[in-house]
């Protein structure tokens, strides 16, 4: 055990700095041009394009140590804008479920980013109970298609993607569990009808999809008709390894120090006001734990497997982090955080510090929430069992 | 000690919670804040006629007499229905800085007017570098002959663009940090010179940046005495503090009752929320925390009520617990609704973006603990 970067690893992190460096953003660049680019440069060097990607499907099949590089590199600058739901989420689901036709034809444009997905899973009904989903998919009587019916909830991006990636129910007579079927559609299609939900920073963000006598054909389904609550599963566990965002907490945090150091107090600046400080130093030393605990559970699962129940702590730590890191900045915008205008005055800062850690609150919510996260490690990596169950 | 509201105050309690019932649901609160003003014009009328705004000036103001207590009173009743009128930026320290510091002549000039509503007041104390920190100024005020100019900025100023008159604390000697050498000025808002910029805040309410470029005011207008506003300044804002701690005490009760209710509606895993435990520990946790802010907001009322400024370090400690509890009990109500509690749909966002506000105003939780710990 050492923490040294061997020499291979210096010479990985200088061509992944030399990379970065050499694809970066110009100022007055086309943005989706530079973004399309950037993804295509990235798969030349050997799959960098998707990291976590296993090499068998184009990934570059790096060490933890490798990972962790890219972490720390690619969160200090600005990479292009990128969604998890097609790389991150679909995509290992496709490999561990999908047939090798839907894996030839879905995972090309997830890879180039030429195709947005979202993800159908909540309903009114079913949030944290996400079993209990009812938008219902009917086998039509030549066994070709579904003919599916319901409503999703919370539904990032629809608005914007252009398939959907959706829980359904082919069956209710027995255990909620059982009778779930994951389907594939596009979005842009006749009954699909996509309504905007406001959040509490005002954001369009989320929507709630009405899906109405929509027709599916039977090779857009992933796994076994009935059997979808497994590829569920393992989905929502590459995610919240995602949301947990240790890395780019990290850049949050040095963000946050470099802002408070703007605020004028006395002689010197909000970082010189101990209360804060010592806050700011509270964060640090958690994030610091997050990321090693992060790491030893990189090293422990090897390439391409699932992540396990670790990916619970990590969603549990991460998003704590990432709500003090939001919370310190509105603090950091003082009077001003309440300023939601147009204004002339105060730290450029503020507005978005406080929308910042209104949208913050959803972290602990989505992905699973924190009490039901908790439950999950209790089970499953503590092994408690309770009487009567 | 007595916990016990007389007759009158449990009137004005009934009066106001009625007010409130009535006319603050979420939907209509939504519509009274994009009027011109963010608030709604009759409403105000009905609140000086109810007699409400008399209450904390005293009988030769032409007021009930009242003190601190009957203000929380009905600011906790405000806390509920998040009421959008500009009770507190003129009557509490608008009002609060000229009842303390007028001239007769100027006291006969104005509270009458702040008491029927004709005039609405509000308190200009900050500036863009200042923070928290009311004797940070640099806005300046030079005498010339019975006049003084002032020069300089103020921030975040609540209700500025519907307001008749600000109370603006200048510099009229020593450093940007000194207590002594600042002085208040009521300044009436359409004076030569005075500009503002107005916008929105996070919790739906009017706040504006105003500049002063060569305003001309007279001596008459110095509330208080010169060099000395400070001290005056300090006692309107503790006033200030206490009645936002009322208000955020009333909101608290409701975010903390609706969060009950939800959880007891919504089902998942064929059970009400409420059934789970971890969340009853988490309810009963933001209980106990508004109970725990309602007994310092009793104990820092009356304290002030009793003995002014002597009673300065309980409103730290009360403000800090109000700002962290406060908000602890924010994020919980958002946590325990799930998605609903991110959306703009149910009031508890809303109570939630208030008490942000709230803790953002006259010092913040960790500004007060460091002032209580000095
Ligand atoms: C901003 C945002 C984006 C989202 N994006 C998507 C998306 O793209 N696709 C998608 O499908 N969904 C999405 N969601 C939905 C999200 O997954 C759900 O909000 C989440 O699963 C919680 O469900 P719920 O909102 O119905 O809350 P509920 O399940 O009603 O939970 C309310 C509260 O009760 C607690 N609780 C529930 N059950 C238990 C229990 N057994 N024990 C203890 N406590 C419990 C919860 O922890 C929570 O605090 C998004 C949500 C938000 C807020």
């Amino acid at each position: 055990m050492d923490i040294d970067l061997s020499t291979e690893d210096l010479a990985f992190e200088k061509e992944v700095r030399e990379f970065l460096d050499g694809n970066a953003y110009k100022p007055g660049e086309d943005y989706n041009a530079w973004r399309m680019g950037w993804f295509e440069a990235a798969r030349e060097k050997g799959g960098w394009d998707v990291p976590k990607w296993p090499q068998e499907f184009g990934g570059p099949g790096w060490s933890p140590t490798q990972h962790y590089i890219w972490q720390k590199e690619t969160a200090s600058r600005t990479t292009p804008w990128d969604m998890p739901f097609g790389t991150v989420m679909l995509a290992p689901m496709l490999m561990q479920y999908g047939t090798k036709e839907q894996q030839e034809r879905f995972l090309p444009d997830i890879r180039s980013r030429k195709v947005n997905w979202c993800q159908g899973y909540s309903e009114p009904g079913a949030g944290s109970d996400l079993a209990n989903l009812k938008t219902k998919a009917e086998l039509t009587d030549d066994g070709q298609h579904y003919i599916v019916n319901g409503t999703k909830i919370w539904t990032t991006a629809a608005h914007i993607a252009d398939w959907i990636f959706c829980l359904t129910r082919t069956d209710d007579s027995g255990r909620k569990q059982e009778g779930i079927t994951f389907l594939l559609f596009p979005m842009n299609q006749e009954g699909v009808e996509v309504k905007p939900i406001i959040t509490l920073g005002g954001a369009h963000s989320v929507n709630m999809v009405h899906i109405t006598d929509v027709k599916v054909p039977v090779e857009n389904r992933v796994g076994e008709e009935n059997k979808g609550w497994a590829v569920a599963k393992g989905l929502l566990q590459h995610e919240r390894t995602g949301i947990a965002g240790i890395s780019n907490s990290i850049v949050a945090l040095e963000n946050l120090k470099q802002k408070a150091g703007t605020v004028k107090r006395g002689n010197g600046s909000l970082m010189d006001d101990p209360g804060f400080r010592k806050k700011i130093a509270e964060l640090e030393i958690d994030l610091m734990a997050t990321e090693f605990t992060e790491l030893r559970s990189l090293a422990s699962a090897s390439a391409g497997t699932a992540p396990g129940p670790e990916s619970s702590i990590l969603k549990l730590k991460g998003t704590n982090i990432q709500q003090r890191t939001n919370k310190l900045t509105m603090e950091a915008g003082g009077l001003y955080s309440a300023a939601w205008g147009d204004k002339t005055a105060g730290p450029g800062f503020a507005k978005a510090g406080t929308a910042g850690y209104l949208a913050s609150r959803a972290y602990t919510i989505y992905g699973g929430a924190s009490e039901v996260q908790r439950d999950v490690i209790a089970k499953n990596v503590l092994g408690i069992k309770r009487s009567g169950k | 000690m007595n916990f016990d509201l007389t007759e009158e105050q449990q009137l004005v309690a009934d009066s106001v919670s009625r007010f409130v019932s009535d006319n603050y649901h979420l939907e209509s609160r939504q519509e009274y804040a994009a009027e011109p003003g963010g608030f709604k014009k009759e409403h105000w009328q009905t609140m000086a006629e109810l007699g409400w705004f008399g209450m904390p000036f005293s009988e030769a103001d032409g007021g009930f007499g009242g003190d601190q207590v009957d203000t929380m009173i009905i600011m906790e009743e405000f806390g509920k229905g998040l009421v959008l009128e500009p009770f507190v930026p003129s009557i509490v320290l608008g009002g609060g800085a000229v009842k303390r510091g007028g001239s007769d002549a100027l006291r006969a000039a104005i509270l009458p007017g702040v008491q029927d509503g004709s005039l609405q007041l509000t308190l200009g104390y900050a500036e863009e570098q200042s923070r928290f920190d009311l004797n940070d100024v640099i806005t300046s005020a030079k005498a010339d002959g019975d006049d003084f100019v002032i020069n300089g900025q103020k921030s975040m100023v609540a209700n500025a663009e519907t307001a008749s008159h600000i109370v603006v604390s200048a510099r009229t000697s020593g450093g940007q940090m000194e207590t002594d050498g600042i002085t208040l000025f009521l300044v009436p808002a359409d004076a030569e010179g005075v500009s503002m910029d107005s916008f929105p805040t996070v919790d739906g309410l009017r706040a504006s940046e105003i500049t002063f470029k060569d305003v001309r005011v007279s001596k008459d207008n110095v509330l208080g005495d010169v060099d000395q506003g400070h001290g005056l300044l300090h006692e309107v804002v503790l006033d200030g503090i206490l009645a936002h701690c009322a208000e955020a005490v009333g909101t608290m009760e409701m975010l903390y009752k609706d969060t009950i209710e939800y959880t007891q509606e919504r089902v998942q895993f064929d059970h009400p929320l409420s059934d789970f435990q971890v969340l009853q520990h988490r309810m009963v946790d933001m209980f106990m925390e508004y109970e725990q802010c309602k007994s310092m907001l009793l104990r820092a009322t009356m304290e002030v009520a009793a003995s002014g400024v002597d009673a300065t370090r309980t409103v730290h400690a009360l403000k800090h617990l109000v700002g962290k509890q406060s908000i602890f009990v924010g994020e919980s109500a958002v946590q325990l609704h799930g998605g609903m509690g991110m959306t703009e749909e149910l009031r508890i966002g809303h109570y939630f973006k208030r008490l942000l506000v709230i803790d953002a105003q006259f010092g913040n939780a960790d500004y007060h603990l460091q002032k209580f710990a000095a």
